[in-house]
């Protein structure tokens, strides 16, 4: 599998694995693409060839158990053979000595038997040993000779001498037969248990063998399925960042990824042309709004300047002073709306970047410092130390400090307060700074109201409306959130929920916006 | 020279009466301004005006309405309405109203005084 960059399609040998049409070679797909195949077809084959070569196992050492049986078979007749051709020599060993009779008959039957004995030899040794077989050969031996010298005797009372002897190599004969016997038996019964017991011992061992090797594969597949679940779940949150390589192989998973990954870009892409019309609607509505605001001051200047023009030569030095002062003074008010407006705009080139929030609010306050000594207002900053630092363009969060500071001014009588506190949020990461003042409070019935754009309760030449939905509007960029609570003759209290950098990643991870 | 028309004009922004009354008195008719639609429409009802000037977007009573209350009371008064933005469906609104003119933001008394030498003429004076 080799990779060229640029190059596409990749070509693999497996048809599964070409490529299916991206079109591109992406950076973040190289670690995925560039992974040794080891697909789950390749690895369920294996799990069955594994089970296969068991069975097969298995299969051969039952035919050749089987044979086996069927030669211990073959020898036990035998054996029964050898058994009755001793017997049968014995008896007519005794008929011999009886009444002399039959005495060929039995070397007959003695040489069948050491024919037998000849044959099977080679097994009668392995089953019984090497010194049996000798002995069993010797026996027959001596046996045999004594009956031949019996047969040369030539009366009876001779023959009965020998008969003690030709008893002891008998019997001995025939129980050694006899053993011989009931031992291959017993093996052959030993085999056919064995063979019998054998498919359970398999069963089982194949069961096992298929649990483990299933149970390792489903992990193995969980875990991956469970890993994309976590992929789900974090492209559903926004988490717009590619699919690493977490395995040493590659599989129809890594093709997965492969598709993720290009889902991920197109979301992406297509979530930034969501951003950018929603910035672009957003920027629509407050250009129509901007250009009614900025209206009422221009008109009044116009007027002013207009009538001011007309009368000049007549009018009394007071009254055209007072004219040029409100030139002014709307011109201020004019100055106002068009920083707004760039504070809004200025929101796509924001600078994240960590900072102490105590240092910021500071800050914050300084600036306004002037506004709360003039409204006689008692503005008190009681924070916890060592604050977590928290993240933002700092500029925009000072902006958010302010306004807040500044409405809580404009609602305040003199001697009223204000306080700004931080507290611990239920949310893991982040952090809440509340504005609080003693104020009136603001009405039920407007509360829903005062994060619009343009909403405001202040007289024209006060309030512009966009202080708190520019402020909400940076917050909710980074992540925050800003709340209100308000009774009317109880106060009112704003909390900025914002992210702290306690977790590295987050200032780094933090898409700029 | 001395036309003596009556005429109201409503903006909430103070600065727009404050300016427009002697802009207007100039040319010897009697002006009252006011910021508040209502205490306008409350005025109206003693007192018939011959021309109102009202700005259209206001927080409590807006300048359509002020339009329609003006000429139910008094179908002869020219009613001229100030926009402050010229968006055409507004205007065109007003004039289906029937508003007499209209006038954008920001604009300079003289261009008022136009609009309303014009209503005079109408009104035959
Ligand atoms: N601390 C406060 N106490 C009472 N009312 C408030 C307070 N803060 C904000 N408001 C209300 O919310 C409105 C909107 O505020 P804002 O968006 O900052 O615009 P602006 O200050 O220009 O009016 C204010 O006009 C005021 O009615
Ligand atoms: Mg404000």
């Amino acid at each position: 599998m080799n990779i060229t960059s640029g190059e596409a399609p990749i070509q693999t040998d497996d048809p599964q694995f070409s490529h299916h049409g991206l079109g591109e070679e992406y950076v973040e797909d190289i670690a995925l693409k560039s992974r040794p195949i080891i697909s789950i077809r390749f690895r369920l084959f294996l799990a069955f060839l594994v089970i296969f070569a068991f069975s097969m196992i298995v299969a051969l050492w039952s035919i050749y158990a089987l044979s086996e049986i069927q030669v211990k078979i073959r020898f036990l007749e035998a054996a029964g053979n050898y058994l009755t051709e001793i017997q049968q020599a014995r008896r007519f060993e005794k008929n011999f000595l009886l009444y002399g009779t039959n005495l060929e008959d039995s070397l007959e039957h003695l040489r069948t038997a050491e024919s037998i004995l000849q044959k099977n030899k080679d097994t009668i040794e392995k089953i019984l040993g090497r010194n049996s077989i000798q002995g069993m050969s010797l026996q027959l031996n001596n046996y045999h000779k004594v009956l031949e010298k019996v047969g040369e005797a030539g009366d009876t009372e001779e023959r009965n001498r020998y008969e003690p002897e030709l008893r002891e190599y008998g019997g001995q004969l025939v129980s050694d037969a006899t053993n011989f016997v009931v031992k291959e038996r017993e093996a052959v019964e030993d085999a056919l248990s064995l063979s019998r017991r054998v498919p359970f011992y398999f069963l089982g061992i194949l069961m096992v063998l298929i649990i483990v090797i299933t149970s390792f594969l489903v992990k193995n597949i969980l875990s991956t399925l469970n890993r994309f679940l976590e992929y789900t779940n974090r492209i559903g949150e926004g988490d717009f960042s590619p699919i690493l390589p977490k395995r040493k192989y590659r599989d129809e998973f890594s093709q997965l990824g492969l598709a993720f990954n290009h889902m991920i870009r197109e979301l992406d892409k297509r979530h930034k042309i969501l951003i950018e019309s929603h910035k672009l609607r957003a920027v629509g509505t407050l250009v129509a709004g901007v250009a009614h605001e900025l209206n009422n001051p221009l008109n009044n200047t116009m007027l002013t300047a207009g009538l001011l023009e007309e009368d000049f030569e007549r009018l009394p030095d007071e009254e055209k002073l007072d004219m040029v002062q409100d030139i002014i003074k709307e011109t201020e008010r004019s100055k106002v709306i068009v920083r707004n407006l760039l504070d809004f705009a200025r929101a796509s080139d924001y600078k994240i970047i960590a900072m102490d929030l105590e240092n910021l609010l500071e800050g914050s306050i300084r600036l306004v410092h002037n506004r709360v000594k003039l409204a006689k207002i008692e503005l008190q900053m009681k924070l916890t130390p060592d604050l977590p630092p928290v993240h933002g363009d700092e500029q925009a969060l000072q902006q958010v400090f302010i306004n807040l500071i500044l409405n809580a001014v404009d609602a305040l009588p003199p001697r009223g307060k204000i306080t700004v506190t931080d507290s611990k949020s239920s949310q893991a990461g982040f952090i809440e700074i509340k504005v609080s003042d003693n104020g009136p409070g603001i009405p039920e019935h407007i509360l829903p109201r005062i994060f619009d754009p343009f909403f405001t309760t202040k007289v024209k030449e006060k309030g512009t409306g966009l202080g708190l939905s520019v402020s909400q509007g940076f917050v909710r960029r980074l992540g925050g959130n800003i709340t209100v609570e308000s009774r009317v003759g109880g106060g009112t209290t704003f909390t900025v929920l914002l992210p702290t950098t306690e977790v590295p990643s987050s200032v780094s991870a933090a898409p700029s916006p | 020279m001395k036309r003596n028309l009556r005429i109201m004009v409503i903006d909430d922004e103070n600065i727009v009466g404050k300016r427009l009354k002697p802009a207007l008195e100039k040319e010897g008719d009697i002006v009252e301004t006011f910021t508040d639609a209502r205490n306008a429409l409350e005025r109206f009802s003693e007192q018939q005006f011959d021309i109102v000037v009202s700005d259209i977007r206001m927080d409590d009573i807006d300048g359509l309405e002020v339009l329609e209350q003006v000429l139910a009371r008094s179908e002869k008064t020219k009613v001229i309405i100030i926009t402050g933005y010229a968006t055409v469906e507004v205007a065109q609104e007003a004039l289906v109203k029937g508003a007499f003119d209209f006038i954008a933001k920001p604009f300079k008394p003289n261009d008022l005084r136009t609009i309303i030498e014009k209503a005079a003429k109408e009104l035959g004076r």
